[in-house]
């Protein structure tokens, strides 16, 4: 059983980094909807790099590199020439998971390395991503940078009115958001499951979306989302760890996305969509041209 | 920008004309491609060579030829598939589980009239293929419906809810062909059972009927785009769903009904795929794989600009394109997913190009006066 626990809050820790990503992006107004073509890009380049130098931090600056060059990709694509966000972020989700599916081909197979050691039994990423969590909610909310980000999120022509430069923002924002990403797609390949397999992640980039979503940009509760989403998911794996013999395996893996499903459709509800609204960055997925 | 008496200078379209637009999709397809060629120099091979390769096998051989157009139609029937929601304003990107679901459904038929039994079953070809056409048409919409229903009603996110039902059906696939599922193949090999040979689509030299589907619903399409009133308040839906309503557009019908469509055709493009295409006949154990080409029907979608006809032209070329790419893959030995790597690469040079439907870079000539003040704008 505790072998399932710490299993399900490692993998919550995934959903962690790339959703939380995904809220630095969105709180100063960009959606990116490629989060699943980041991480495929950090866990594949972050795979082969570890695995022909031999060394996992060469392997994270690699996959942190290669995220934070894809946001700023989807930065360009949609401050600075203004295309449809939704375009660009299914872009570079395309290109994540066709170029990696050729790039990764030649790797498939294990990685080969020892093991990350674990901190009282726990992937030393479950206690980067709280720490992450608190991180980013105190910047948010408790500094000038926070407060620049979110008024740009908000209404960016009154922000650039009072002082602050929307571009330079946002492509911070895409830009870290991006490196979170990349970094979850690692901490996949290098830790929570080292072997390299054609098309390995199955969603958890666009879980990681939905969370967002669910998280009304607050950081806590994302953390809640990704601990419930990371049990879940740990339990459509190995369902039969917990319930055994209840469903067939198959089954067991549609559990995730029906949920998520299920949980949009409670949050239509009119309570949820008055907060929602409020809580939601005005500008969300609006390009934005200086006048 | 200025080079000496002259400058670039941006300026923005108001109106993007059909040959406009059919000359900056074209750029943007060459441009992929010239991009591409880094993978096979990367390779070490010769992109034109390679280029040759590929275009030959796919256009030019008489075992390329058939796969290229067998994968056209099905590349045709996927972009419908994403046009009809796109003219609303809505994506989607979820055709993979919807043509997975049309193959079930048109298995299911086979199944009630006990075709996994035994493959001499004589089937009466008259009564079961329109069966199985529409029983794929409703298994699609009935997918698609869901996205459309949630849209409308609830305003729920469609891009996540197409993606999650993706996962969802893909591991009904699993769930109906492996370890024990209704639809196994009696041999067990983790694929369905095979479709006992009366019960194959009929070819017409050679290329199954689906041919004419395709064709038909592509001009059927921009019929109704065109001509008709409902393909009007999908446009207008499409243009500003607010204003569309006031109209008195049923902003709840309208996703419904694109959604329920788009998915209906989707599912006779999983139809084409695994009933009809010679050779196959099954749904196979690497049927994934299919699924992941229909993500081609989203780049055919946006290259063609939602404009069905314009769409056949460019599966035709896409269907090739991939076709080869797998022969030279195994050919000049190269890694597998050239498709897959093709894929993304002419998805990203779309998405640059979006810009260029938007803008357009006019010279200027800057006069005697302007450089005499010394005005530098």
């Amino acid at each position: 059983m505790w072998e399932f626990i710490a299993r399900s809050l490692e993998a919550s820790t995934i959903f962690t980094f790339a959703a939380l990503g995904e809220l630095i992006n969105q709180r100063s107004g960009i959606l990116n909807v490629g989060i699943e073509g980041v991480m495929l890009f950090g866990a594949t380049l972050g795979f082969i790099a570890a695995q022909s130098t031999e060394s996992y931090l060469l392997g994270f600056l690699v996959a942190i590199v290669i995220g934070g060059l894809l946001g700023l990709l989807h930065g360009f694509f949609s401050v600075t020439l203004g295309v449809d966000q939704v375009v660009s972020g299914m872009g570079i989700w395309i290109l994540g998971f066709g170029l990696t599916t050729y790039i990764g081909n030649p790797y498939t197979g294990p990685l080969g390395l020892p093991r990350i050691p674990t901190v009282l039994g726990l992937s030393p990423f479950f206690y980067i991503g709280i720490v992450l969590v608190v991180a980013s909610w105190f910047v948010l909310t408790k500094t000038s940078l926070g407060l620049r980000i979110r008024s740009v999120g908000e209404n960016p022509s009154v922000a650039e009115v009072s002082g602050i430069d929307v571009t330079k923002t946002r492509y911070l924002c895409v830009t870290v958001g991006g490196m979170l990403m990349g970094f979850a797609g690692a901490i996949y390949s290098l830790d929570y499951n080292p072997v390299w397999n054609y098309n390995f992640l199955m969603g958890w980039g666009f879980i990681a979306l939905a969370l967002v979503f669910f998280s009304m940009w607050n950081p806590f509760i994302l953390l809640g989302g990704s601990l419930l989403y990371g049990t879940l998911w740990q339990l459509s794996l190995n369902p039969q760890l917990v319930l055994p013999g209840v469903m067939s395996r198959y089954l067991w893996r549609t559990v995730p996305f029906v949920t998520t499903v299920g949980v949009l459709l409670l949050m239509s509800t009119k309570w949820f969509r008055i907060r929602w609204g409020a809580a939601k960055p005005e500008a969300l997925a609006q390009p934005y041209v200086k006048e | 920008m200025r080079i000496g008496r002259y400058g670039l200078k941006l300026e923005k379209r108001l109106t993007v004309t059909g040959w406009q637009a059919a000359i900056i999709s074209s750029l943007a397809i060459v441009f992929a491609l010239v991009l591409f060629s880094i993978i096979f120099i990367l390779g070490g091979i010769n992109p034109l060579l390679a280029y040759q390769e590929i275009f030959s096998y796919a256009f030019a051989n008489r075992f390329g030829l058939p796969l290229t157009i067998n994968r056209f139609i099905f590349l045709l029937l996927c972009t419908c598939a994403f046009i009809l929601p796109f003219r609303a304003g809505l994506w989607n990107i979820g055709m993979t589980g919807q043509l997975y679901a049309g193959a079930l459904g048109a298995f299911a038929v086979l199944y009630a009239f006990g075709a996994k039994a035994s493959l001499a079953l004589e089937l009466s070809p008259g009564i079961v293929i329109p069966l199985m056409l529409i029983a794929a048409a409703l298994g699609g919409a009935g997918i698609g419906a869901i996205a459309g229903f949630l849209k409308g009603r609830f305003e729920i996110n469609e891009i996540v809810v197409t993606m999650m039902l993706n996962f969802i059906v893909l591991w009904l696939v699993a769930f109906m062909i492996k370890e024990g599922g209704l639809f196994m193949n009696p041999g067990g090999r983790g694929e369905s059972f095979e479709i006992p040979p009366s019960g194959y689509a009929p070819l017409i030299m050679g290329v199954p009927f689906t041919v004419f589907l395709a064709l038909g619903l592509a001009g059927l399409l921009y019929f109704l785009f065109a001509k008709t009133r409902i393909g009007y308040q999908i446009k207008a839906h499409g243009h500003n769903p607010a204003a569309a309503k006031y109209a008195g557009i049923s902003a709840f019908g309208i996703p419904l009904l694109v959604f329920a469509l788009g998915g209906a055709v989707a599912g006779l493009a999983g139809y084409h795929y695994f009933a009809a295409v010679p050779g196959v006949y099954k749904i196979a154990r690497n049927y994934a794989y299919f699924g992941d080409l229909a993500f081609y029907g989203i780049i055919c979608g946006l290259i063609s600009l939602g404009n069905p006809l314009a769409a056949i032209p460019v599966a035709l070329l896409f269907g090739g394109l991939s076709i080869g790419g797998r022969f030279v893959q195994g050919k000049l030995g190269m890694a597998f997913g050239v498709d897959y790597a093709l894929l993304g690469v002419l998805m990203i040079t779309l998405v640059a190009f979006q810009f260029f439907y938007r803008y357009k870079i006019v010279w200027v000539t800057i006069g005697e006066k302007g450089l005499d003040v010394g005005v530098h704008r």
